[in-house]
């Protein structure tokens, strides 16, 4: 069953990163991808860019109005995503708790919608 | 350039639409990824079950702590996503303001980080 991995943590730790540990966050990301794809679970991956490169999108009225930056004001925001072919929920959980940031952030995970 | 439009909506309103609104919502959705599909410019998209399915994984001191729900109070919640091939954030904008969600809720564009 698939579902969607979503990697939340505080952006403003990142910005405060040295070069060798925004690398290290890099390679435990690679780890990890690799292992999922070893273990035939990997569906699709995305990395986003922060949030102050985002822009939230509403119409009302017929107006187009954009606002910069994220949807709301959270904590922490959404930095990633992985879809993942997991045969149950408990596995997702097992999954999940071996991304990077579960340490230091949140790892929402969502069963996706099958039509 | 790819982007994310991640779908926002307050999940109890959209819970008292009646059917024949839920079908109107659900025919504008598949219009509209016609309509990308068309332009060349669909990547991916899904819809994702509701928050109240939601899992959220923290590893504290060494213990992985289920929590049911999503990963924070938020007044709407994530229903879904695309991901489109736009030229620029200005075309981005012109396609997010086209999902249905975006008239109830609100849209995120988030520019994809492309990594080697």
């Amino acid at each position: 069953m698939r579902y969607m991995i979503l990697i939340y943590w505080d952006e403003t730790i990142d910005a405060q990163f040295t070069p060798e540990e925004r690398e290290a966050q890099f390679e435990a990301y690679r780890a990890f991808t690799e292992e999922v794809r070893e273990r035939g679970l990997m569906l699709n991956a995305d990395a986003l860019q922060p949030t102050p490169a985002a822009t939230t999108v509403r119409v009302k009225g017929g107006k187009v109005l954009t606002t910069d930056g994220p949807f709301a004001e959270t904590k922490e925001q959404l930095g990633g995503y992985y879809i993942l072919d997991c045969k149950d929920l408990d596995q997702a959980i097992e999954i999940a708790a071996l991304i990077p940031h579960a340490r230091n952030g949140s790892i929402e995970i969502r069963p996706v919608l099958e039509y | 350039m790819r982007y994310m439009m991640l779908i926002y909506s307050n999940e109890a309103e959209e819970a008292k639409l009646s059917q024949e609104e839920m079908q109107a919502v659900f025919t504008a959705y598949g219009a509209f990824s016609s309509e990308v599909q068309e332009r060349g410019v669909m990547h991916s998209g899904e819809a994702l079950q509701p928050t109240a399915q939601a899992v959220t994984v923290r590893v504290r001191d060494g213990q992985t702590v289920p929590t049911d729900g999503p990963f924070a109070e938020t007044k709407e919640q994530l229903g879904g996503f695309y991901i489109l091939d736009c030229k620029d954030m200005d075309e981005a904008v012109e396609l997010a303001a086209k999902i249905p969600g975006a008239k109830t809720g609100s849209v995120e564009i988030r520019p994809i980080m492309e990594l080697g």
